[in-house]
């Protein structure tokens, strides 16, 4: 195992112009700033040295091979669109059209009335727009007074309510 | 899959109107190669691998927020025990090291860091002492660093001296803490029992059995569950109160095991353990009090609630250990009496006296927790109200705790704010008798049978 860290002692006692460390080596603010003072070059077997990603463990060795979660955001992800708010004509349509526009189908639409206040929930499959996307698009819908657009992953509702 | 209008309701109403959500992601991360005998390289070297390690825990926790639509309230470090990562560089003072993780957390914009913290159940290395002695300094100097100290064990027993030093260190916070309300004393906790893996301030921190990195999550939504009780109604019996207290734990704790896998996922590390605890807050209704009435007790505080609260915490754990596969930290219920309208509520009518909380604590999760008392109250008091809370821990088995505030100038009824998560407290009154005795002798008390227990 190499060295862990370079710290700013061990770049002054550095005898030359260059210093060669493992690339996972992580090097402190301090040294690194010395160590551009100095001009001394922190080096790599394969070049010039640049911080590299988290070494997270031996534990965490298979952590980065797990594949994304079942439905994860792309084409085809079931995604929960509920819509709460004072009734007035053209709601419907500007959340559909907005879903249309996305490309997402509707599998499945419904909607309670309590005295002038409508909730609304549709079950949606994504279409080529990514879930971010679709969802900064229905959630600017609305507004203070209005309605409120909320749009939320499928895996919540499974994971909370299926075992 | 296909979901009912009153799932998709049901899951909409705990997240918009009953304040579920995931109180904290704290990623753990092992300090112990940070070790050097020179004291800046160790502080350098510590700031550098927090940093390298957590630079994306704050916009993964967002990112899944953002995907998953359930709030994450606090983004949190937790690092290995600092006293034995110093103990290399024989420094006097220790404050160097809380500086050090404070300006990481500042760098990776996490809201707290856990883990200035030492073992001293048994005994103190110059390491631990010097720790401990540095707490004051530490947390009067820093804004994001939380400390916490093991001072007793089941299979070890209780470090009478230890306590002792402890408590001339709660005081000397408060002191140096004095304009902020002795604020540095809410960063500040004593153990019996802690445990390696608790995701929640202060007492956060990364035992020696764990690995790297980890990532841990708690979970909260006492709102969750007073509004399933309250929909209940005082007719139904027990059986169908805990029940019911099970089930919407269950739904809690799913949600964190979502987010907890998802997190480790995207940060590219291990999935730890989730806490399944209701966590209060000040906001009105995420109350554990709350549900304590809903069950049956006029106020909290009144005859009748440790026995309910007996029956919560149980229940909150038989659901979360149903929905996840790796329950762990302190999982129950937390009554900090200042982060709760409920409990605050219930000392400001005087139905929950000091004595009553310490009864409390045997069936809750934690211990006295956010406990206010007169800035004049002496060390040998405190002394005395931590031991009988690590005594109740070490007999039962169970992690207890102490995070106790002396206000400085304040007396019995007055009120102090601390703001935000911490809220608001009614200075509690210890009563008039010294444990000075007990403070003088000082030794250990021996660790107690486990067997023959009645």
């Amino acid at each position: 195992m190499g060295r862990r860290f370079l710290t700013a002692e061990d770049v002054r006692r550095a005898p030359g112009a260059e210093l060669l460390i493992e690339a996972d080596t992580v090097v402190t603010p301090q040294a690194l700033e010395i160590a551009r003072a100095a001009g001394i070059q922190l080096r790599t077997e394969a070049g010039e040295w640049s911080s590299s990603a988290p070494e997270r463990g031996p534990d965490a060795a298979d952590a980065h091979e797990l594949p994304e979660p079942e439905g994860s955001t792309g084409p085809g992800t079931t995604v929960v669109v509920t819509v709460v708010g004072r009734n007035r004509p053209g709601v419907l349509a500007e959340v559909t059209g907005a879903l249309g526009a996305a490309g997402a189908n509707i599998d499945n639409i419904s909607q309670k009335m309590v005295d002038s206040f409508f909730h609304l929930v549709l079950t949606t499959t994504l279409g080529p727009e990514p879930f971010a996307e679709l969802k900064a698009r229905l959630e600017c819908l609305g507004g203070e007074g209005d309605y409120v657009v909320r749009v939320m992953h499928e895996r919540v509702f499974s994971f909370m309510h299926r075992v | 899959m296909s979901f009912t209008d009153q799932e998709i309701l049901e899951t909409i109403r705990m997240v918009e109107l009953e304040t579920l959500d995931i109180r904290t992601t704290t990623l753990g991360i092992d300090l112990g190669d940070c070790a050097d005998p020179h004291l800046e390289s160790a502080c350098e070297k510590i700031y550098a691998k927090i940093v390298h390690q957590a630079r994306n825990l704050v916009s993964v926790a967002d990112s899944i927020a953002a995907d998953y639509g359930v709030p994450i309230v606090n983004k949190r470090i937790a690092v290995s025990p600092i006293a034995t990562v110093a103990a290399a560089s024989g420094a006097e003072d220790l404050t160097p090291f809380a500086r050090a993780l404070d300006a990481a957390a500042k760098e990776v914009g996490v809201d707290f860091i856990g883990g200035f913290t030492a073992y001293v159940h048994k005994g103190f290395t110059r390491a631990d002492r010097a720790l401990v002695d540095s707490i004051p300094r530490a947390l009067a100097e820093t804004e994001h660093v939380c400390s916490s100290v093991s001072l007793a064990t089941t299979r070890a027993g209780i470090n009478m001296d230890a306590v002792n030093i402890f408590a001339d260190a709660v005081l000397e916070t408060a002191r140096l803490t004095a304009d902020s309300g002795a604020l540095g004393c809410a960063k500040l906790v004593c153990f019996c029992n802690p445990v390696e893996d608790n995701p929640f301030v202060a007492g956060a921190h990364i035992g020696v059995g764990e690995g790297e990195t980890v990532l841990n999550v708690g979970v909260s939504g006492p709102g969750a569950v007073r509004s399933a009780l309250a929909r209940l109604g005082p007719e139904a019996d027990l059986v169908s109160v805990a029940e019911t207290i099970k089930r919407t734990a269950f739904k809690i704790t799913r949600v964190g095991e979502l987010v907890g896998r998802e997190a480790a996922r995207r940060l590219g590390t291990v999935f730890g353990i989730v806490d399944v605890s209701l966590a209060p807050t000040p906001a009105v209704g995420d109350s554990v009090a709350d549900i304590l009435e809903l069950i049956g007790v006029e106020r909290t505080g009144a005859p009748g609630t440790t026995m309910a609260l007996a029956l919560l915490t149980d229940a909150v754990k038989k659901g979360g250990a149903m929905a996840s596969s790796c329950v762990g930290g302190l999982s129950g219920a937390f009554i900090p009496v200042s982060e709760d309208q409920g409990m605050i509520e219930a000392v400001r009518l005087g139905a929950l006296s000091l004595a009553k909380l310490e009864a409390m604590t045997t069936v809750c999760s934690v211990g006295l927790d956010m406990v206010a008392v007169p800035g004049d109250t002496s060390a040998a008091t405190l002394a005395g109200i931590i031991v009988d809370e690590l005594a109740i821990g070490m007999v039962n088995g169970k992690t207890t705790a102490v995070r106790i505030i002396p206000v400085p100038g304040k007396g019995p009824g007055e009120t102090v704010d601390w703001g935000g998560l911490l809220g608001t407290a009614i200075i509690q009154d210890p009563g008039a008798f010294s444990a000075e005795g007990l403070r003088r002798r000082g030794g250990r008390v021996p660790a107690p049978l486990q067997s023959y227990r009645n």
